[in-house]
């Protein structure tokens, strides 16, 4: 049986040498994967392949590098699970085990006679890795910290840095920005509801200008025009608290119960003594409990 | 006390709030106290009575009540005056106080002779009530779930004694009784009725309950009441005894509204020296109140809308105030009764009275001289517009002619026929009247004899009925004086004539003349006591005269022919010596004196600085004697008269003295506020030679806005109440300033765009919500007439740029509302108003339709009112029928009683028309309408069918409305005072009087206004006369005759039993002229009146042609 695999590796490896304006960082990347190219291919011709097709060969590459990147991968990640810092060879085995590779048919493969030796790769320059940014200056180790610790991060990473703009202090302002700001609220709160409801119009000709929104007669309306609003409990429980004014506290707080509000002292004025006893005391005939009628023993 | 008596009354009203009639039974128990009584007359209206038994035994009874319909349905007559009289008298034929009720019951004859014994009779009556239009108000608010869960409820109420609408009784204020009351009502419901609760038991089914109340002392049925619903209850914390009813959800208010109520109690126990009489008291608030606060024996009823939160300042002082007015009426109207319409002057002014006293504690002096100021005034312009209130009118006999108040269009001779404004006025002066009495008599002296009314009353109330003691109870005029003149020795009669038993106040013009080489000044008071509402008054005036060298009272005597008075003057003209001035109170002040007149010691006067008399004063004094008198002089009073002085004075003093006062801090706040006003008038009279920002503004700024950046308003802080008032009205008075062009000037519309745009209620304890509505009522202060081309149709295009500005800010706050609704919706009631008046000033199109949407039941009551200000001000505007019509028919089915005498009140107070002009809403159609609604429309509703009459009257005048196709009957013949007159509903109110053209040397005298008329109708009416004459002798007294036929048509005419007293024979001028034309006799038919041929032959001929006459018909009254 002979295997085909059309490839033009090597065109394309030339055009790639023939580039040679490239950076140091890719001409480093490009060698190693130079050599990659060259051992899958050799491994092919070992397999017998005659040829192959260029992007069969690369995906081929591609998939040999995720292999020993991922190798690589595990047997860091093994040798730091141990608490060192170098990969030692049995972190390597015990990664090949974990990826399923019997390890034993290795020594046998690797002496195998027909097996291509394959050049070097060329030798380059390590790409620099650029320096970060340091900002600030790093702090020493103050001396309880033994000086092997590994060294403080860079400042800014621990140091609170401003990064927004001073705030407008100035009252004009403020007061301006406060009102425009409610009045936008409220003016965009308020065409939102006309736009999505009843609306009445002051003009017959243009009925969108000055939308009113419709008014609705509600069956207990004292409720809406004596209650304070939401709003209004909120800000007096705001101004309350800071004019530390428990009295109106008590009683805007709608949430006491009927039974509970006869307990519950008048507001300003002077307390009467006995308040526990108070509510006991009060005999109110209102307040008294519905009596059962009568049973009649007549029928 | 008429002719009986009852000594314990048990009603048990049914009330069921789901659609079931309310049904009851009440039984009275009377002492007779005549002799063969063998009818009861009660008080009844709209109960259906099933059964009526006395003593066990069924009586016959029958119902009948004039006052359903006053005048019968086939009257064409449309006059006033004919209507007012119909209804008084269908008034008095069930008046309880005159023995009458419109429910007869026949006591069985089995009883007769028990009855000549005294013995006492038990009456017994089963009654429902089907829908009651009147005297209870069920408010059922439509939403999901139980009638409690809804908060629908149910109380009493009525115009003065109208207790007869829920509960068979004698409706009067003079027949006492104690009373048991029984209510059976939804479990989930509570029962608040007069006095104690004793105890509260299941029905057998467990599903209700009732209410079993006692009330020992005596009381009248007027003063029984009822208020049923699912109320929240508050003890007072303070007094255990007083217990506070609100509806659901309002408790937090309630118990902030009535935290003060205790305060009242002890100030009126304390002058009073007198223990509230009750042994409970109750307050209940309501929905849908027919008046903000109504008192009965041992509770009083409110509207809900009096309570607020802690946040709202302006309603405080108002709810308090109608809590004392509630309690002072509780001893004086509730506990003390009176004993006769007449003598409701007493009560109305004793209570008023305390009320002011305590005005007075809890309000500061300066805050009751000024009620006391607008009170008289209030008055004054009432009596000198509509003619005298009379307070205690004496009737003598049942004659027209001794009408007392004779310029009014309706009657007071009871409570029913009485017109709203009038009753208040009523009230007003009663009060003012006690305060007189107090003056002369003094306030330790006053008091003592307020004591000795209530522990007389106190001791009877104790006493069984049998004791007859219980008298005591009911105040007189008469009882009054008497307590007075022992108690303090002194003479009031003059005081009593003057202003009680007389109409009309007092209007003085004074001037002065300050003579250098006597050293006197010459003050001359003249008064005008002939245009209607006014009187002579003679006797003592207080004349307070500040000079340079301090302040002098002098009392005048005001006598029929003196005019001037000398004063003589304490200080020479010294100018130069640098000394204090001392003024009334011992204060001593520098003064720059440079502006007084160099020879004249006088700074100024005042005449009848204490309002000892019901007076009106126009006084002439310099400009800068009233600009000293507001600087300087320390009553309230004086600086109000001096501010409304100087409106007459725009020069640049006038304006340091008000910007004086205005930045003045002591100066009381009603004041500075006045102070306001006056000077945005004085700034546009100065308008060319104002220098300066506008008036005001610097004012404002310095106030309350920040330093740092002026044109911005301060956050909110209210915590001192009167720059907070201050803060509220200088806005709404620059509003009113204009330029050359008559605008507001941008600078001052730009100002109060601002403060709305600044205002910063966030920091604030208070709401801002009335100072908002204030800005929106500056911004509608600024707005003035539109200029327009052609009268061009409004559009958003043509919008004005100043407009469209405050247009917006209207529609933002108007829209806001919606989301997040302030107390008592001021903002959306100051909006409907800016609306208005943008429609009115031609800016925006005239459209009512915005308004009536508003104006709809379910909106907030103050919205409403606002809303239907709007509409009915539209109607006026633009003559529109189909609003007026709308209006009436909101009269007519509106749920809200309140809100149906309102409508009706406004429409008067700003009539689409009225009788002076001519108008296209005037129609035949629009007078039968109105005269359906006031004659039996609005039957369940004393108010109401007096506000219709008042309506009635400001369109259509007292006579027949002139709209109206002319009447057959053109002549009448008034037999009792033997002359014929036209008929007075033709002739027109502004033309000249009829008068005689001819006077005829028989035993009669008629006044003709037709010579060919005359000469017939003389020769007929002579002999007609003679018949009706000899008829009514022969008959009795009470006899009345009427002739009547239509016009063209042959007899027979009859003769027919109208009302007593009076004879009328009707007749028409056609009938003459066929009679005349075909010589037939002429012919009366009546049951007992012979058939008479009167005519005389010798007439036949001679007048035919000229009898063509438009106005048709002769009436004989």
């Amino acid at each position: 049986m002979r295997m085909r695999i059309t490839c033009s590796v090597y065109r394309r490896v030339r055009s790639g040498s023939s580039k040679t304006s490239t950076s140091p960082t890719e001409n480093y990347q490009l060698a190693r994967r130079r050599t990659l190219q060259v051992v899958v291919s050799s491994l092919l011709t070992e397999c017998g392949f005659e040829s192959a097709e260029k992007a069969a060969v690369e995906t081929l590459t591609e998939m040999m590098q995720s292999y020993i990147t991922e190798v690589g991968r595990c047997a860091k990640a093994n040798c730091e699970h141990t608490a060192r810092s170098t990969p030692t060879l049995s972190d390597v085995v015990i990664t090949l085990v974990e990826m399923g590779f019997n390890v034993d048919t290795l020594p046998v493969y690797a002496k195998r006679s027909q097996r291509m030796v394959i050049t070097a790769p060329p030798v380059t320059n390590a790409p620099v890795v650029p320096k970060a940014l340091t900002a600030g200056q790093k702090r020493t180790h103050p001396t309880h910290i033994p000086s092997h610790f590994p060294e403080f991060p860079d400042p800014h990473t621990y140091i609170k840095t401003p990064t927004f703009r001073e705030p407008v202090s100035e009252y004009q302002v403020v007061r301006e920005k406060a009102a425009s700001q409610r009045r936008d609220v409220e003016r965009a709160l308020t065409r939102f509801m006309a736009k999505t409801g009843e609306t009445q119009s002051l003009f017959k000709d243009d009925i969108s200008a000055f939308p009113l929104i419709s008014a609705r007669p509600s069956s207990i309306p004292y409720l809406s025009a004596l209650l304070p609003s939401e709003l209004e409990l909120q800000t007096l429980e705001e101004t309350d608290s800071s004019e530390q004014d428990d009295q109106t506290d008590t009683e805007n707080n709608p949430s006491h119960s009927a039974d509970k509000e006869n307990s519950v002292l008048p507001p300003g004025g002077v307390v009467p003594t006995g308040k526990a006893n108070e509510e006991n005391m009060i005999d109110n005939p209102y307040l008294r409990p519905v009596k059962k009628p009568k049973v009649r023993r007549k029928k | 006390m008429i002719y009986h008596h009852w000594d314990a009354i048990g009603t048990v009203v049914i009330v069921a709030l789901r659609g079931v009639a309310p049904a009851g039974y009440v039984e009275l128990t009377i002492f007779p106290t005549v002799m063969n009584l063998n009818r009861i007359k009660l008080n009844s209206k709209q109960c259906r009575i099933y059964r009526v038994r006395v003593n066990d035994l069924e009586a016959p009874f029958i119902y009948n009540d004039p006052t359903l319909e006053v005048c019968h349905h086939e009257s064409k007559q449309r006059n006033l005056n004919y209507f007012s009289s119909a209804y008084t008298a269908a008034v008095s034929a069930v008046d309880p106080d005159a023995g009458n009720g419109e429910l007869s019951i026949k006591v069985p004859s089995e009883l007769w002779k028990q009855g000549d014994e005294m013995k006492v009779m038990k009456v017994y009556i089963e009654f429902s009530l089907d829908q009651p239009k009147g005297g209870l108000h069920f408010v059922v608010p439509d939403v999901e779930g139980s009638m409690a869960e809804r908060a629908a409820h149910v109380f009493s109420f009525g115009n003065q004694n109208s207790t007869r609408f829920w509960f068979p009784c004698v409706d009067s204020y003079s027949e006492l009784c104690t009373w048991k009351l029984e209510f059976t009502v939804d479990a989930s419901m509570v029962a608040v009725s007069c006095g104690d609760l004793v105890e509260t038991i299941y029905t057998h089914d467990m599903r209700k309950k009732t209410y079993h109340y006692m009330l020992p002392i005596p009381t009248a049925a007027p003063n029984i009441s009822l208020a049923v619903g699912p109320f929240e209850i508050l003890v007072d914390p303070y007094m255990h005894e007083v217990t506070h009813f609100c509806l659901p959800q309002l408790l937090p208010l309630l118990k902030h509204t009535m935290s003060y109520l205790h305060e009242i109690f002890e100030f009126y126990e304390e002058i009073l020296t007198c223990r509230y009489p009750y042994s409970c008291f109750k307050t209940v608030f309501v929905d849908e109140a027919y008046v903000q606060v109504s008192s009965y024996a041992s509770m009083s009823i409110f509207s809900t809308n009096l309570l607020h939160s802690g946040m709202i300042i302006d309603q405080t002082p108002i709810s308090r105030r109608f809590l004392a007015q509630a309690l002072a009426q509780q001893f004086f109207g509730c506990f003390i009764s009176r004993m006769s319409w007449s003598d409701e002057w007493v009560l109305k002014g004793i209570s008023g009275y305390i009320y002011g006293l305590y005005l007075k504690k809890t309000f500061g002096v300066n805050e009751y001289r000024h009620w006391i100021k607008e009170e008289l005034d209030k008055i004054v312009d009432y009596e000198l517009k509509m003619g005298g209130v009379l307070l205690h009118p004496t009737f003598s006999g049942g004659k027209e002619k001794d009408n007392p108040t004779p310029h009014l269009h309706f009657s007071i001779r009871h409570p029913h026929t009485l017109s709203w404004e009038y009753y208040k006025m009523f009230q007003c002066k009663a009060h003012l009247v006690m305060r007189l009495i107090e003056n002369r008599i003094s306030m330790e002296f006053m008091l003592q004899v307020f004591n000795k009314l209530l522990s007389l009353a106190s001791t009877a109330s104790s006493q069984k009925y049998q004791s007859h003691m219980w008298s005591q109870m009911l105040v007189s005029t008469s009882g009054f004086l008497k307590s007075i003149s022992n108690v303090s020795g002194k003479d009031i009669g003059p005081l009593i004539k003057q202003w009680v038993d007389q109409s009309g106040v007092v209007k003085f013009f004074g001037s002065f003349a300050f003579n250098r080489k006597r050293n006197v000044l010459e003050l001359e008071i003249r008064q005008d006591y002939t245009s209607s509402g006014t009187q002579k008054y003679v006797g003592p005036i207080k004349v307070t005269v500040q000079e340079l060298d301090g302040s002098f009272n002098h009392t005048l005597q005001i006598e029929e022919n003196s005019l001037k008075h000398d004063i003589p003057c304490h200080s020479k003209s010294r100018r130069n010596k640098k000394k204090k001035i001392p003024l009334m109170n011992g204060e001593e002040v520098d003064m720059d004196l440079s502006a007084m007149d160099a020879d004249s010691p006088l700074l100024w006067i005042r005449i009848d600085p204490d309002m000892s008399i019901l007076r009106k004063v126009e006084f002439e004094q310099a400009d800068f004697m009233w600009q000293y008198q507001l600087k300087f002089e320390r009553d309230v009073v004086a600086q109000e008269e001096a501010i409304s002085a100087l409106e007459k004075f725009p020069t640049p003093a006038s304006r340091r003295a008000l910007t004086d006062i205005l930045e003045q801090d002591q100066c009381f706040y009603k004041v500075r506020m006045q102070a306001c006003f006056c000077l945005a008038k004085i700034a546009n009279s100065m308008m060319s030679t104002w220098t300066g920002p506008p008036a005001m503004k610097s004012l404002f700024t310095r106030m309350f806005c920040c330093k740092s950046c002026p044109n911005i308003v301060k956050t909110n802080n209210f915590i001192n109440f009167q720059s907070y008032f201050l803060q509220k009205t200088i806005p709404v008075a620059m509003a009113l300033l204009r330029d050359v062009q008559n605008l507001c000037p941008k600078e001052v519309l730009n100002f109060i765009l601002d403060l709305i745009k600044y205002n910063d209620n966030r920091k604030n304890k208070f709401s801002d919500n009335y100072y908002r509505a204030e800005l929106i009522d500056a911004l509608t202060n600024s707005l003035t007439p539109a200029i327009s081309i052609n009268n061009e149709v409004r559009t958003v295009d043509n919008l004005n740029a100043d407009v469209r500005l405050i247009l917006e800010e209207i529609t933002r706050f108007l829209n806001m509302e919606k989301l997040l609704p302030s107390y008592r919706n001021t903002i959306t009631v100051s909006c409907l108003r800016a609306i208005r008046m943008l429609q009115k000033n031609g800016h925006i199109p005239s459209d009512p339709s915005l308004f009536k949407t508003y104006a709809q039941y379910g909106h907030f009551v103050d919205v409403r009112i606002a809303a239907l200000e709007a509409v009915i001000d539209y109607t006026r505007v633009d003559r529109s029928s189909s609003e007026l019509q709308w209006l009436l028919d909101l009269v007519q089915n509106d749920p809200v009683h309140y809100i149906r005498h309102e409508i009706l009140s406004m429409l008067a107070k700003n009539p689409p028309f009225t009788k002076a002009a001519d108008s296209s809403l005037c129609n035949e159609a629009l007078v039968d309408q109105l005269w359906k609604l006031m004659n039996s429309g609005t039957c369940h509703d004393w108010r109401l069918r007096c506000d219709a009459v008042n309506l009635y009257y400001t369109l259509f005048g007292l006579t027949r409305p002139s709209c109206l196709p002319l009447p057959e009957l053109g002549l009448v013949l008034n037999l009792k005072e033997k002359k014929a007159v036209l008929n007075p509903t033709i002739k027109s109110e502004q033309g000249p009087e009829v008068t005689s053209n001819m006077t005829f040397t028989s035993t009669h005298n008629f006044i003709l206004h037709y010579e060919a008329a005359i000469q017939c109708v003389h020769v007929f009416t002579r002999g007609a006369l003679t018949t009706a004459n000899s008829n009514t002798r022969n008959e009795s007294e009470t006899c009345s005759t009427r002739v009547k036929a239509e016009p063209w048509r042959t007899p027979p005419v009859t003769l027919s039993s109208l009302t007593n007293g009076s004879t009328k024979v009707f007749c028409s001028w056609s009938e003459l002229f066929l009679k005349v034309r075909f010589g037939k006799p002429f012919r009366t038919s009546k049951k007992n009146t012979k058939r008479t041929s009167f005519w005389p032959d010798f007439v036949r001929n001679d007048v035919t042609s000229r009898f063509r006459l438009k106005y048709t018909g002769a009436l004989i009254v």
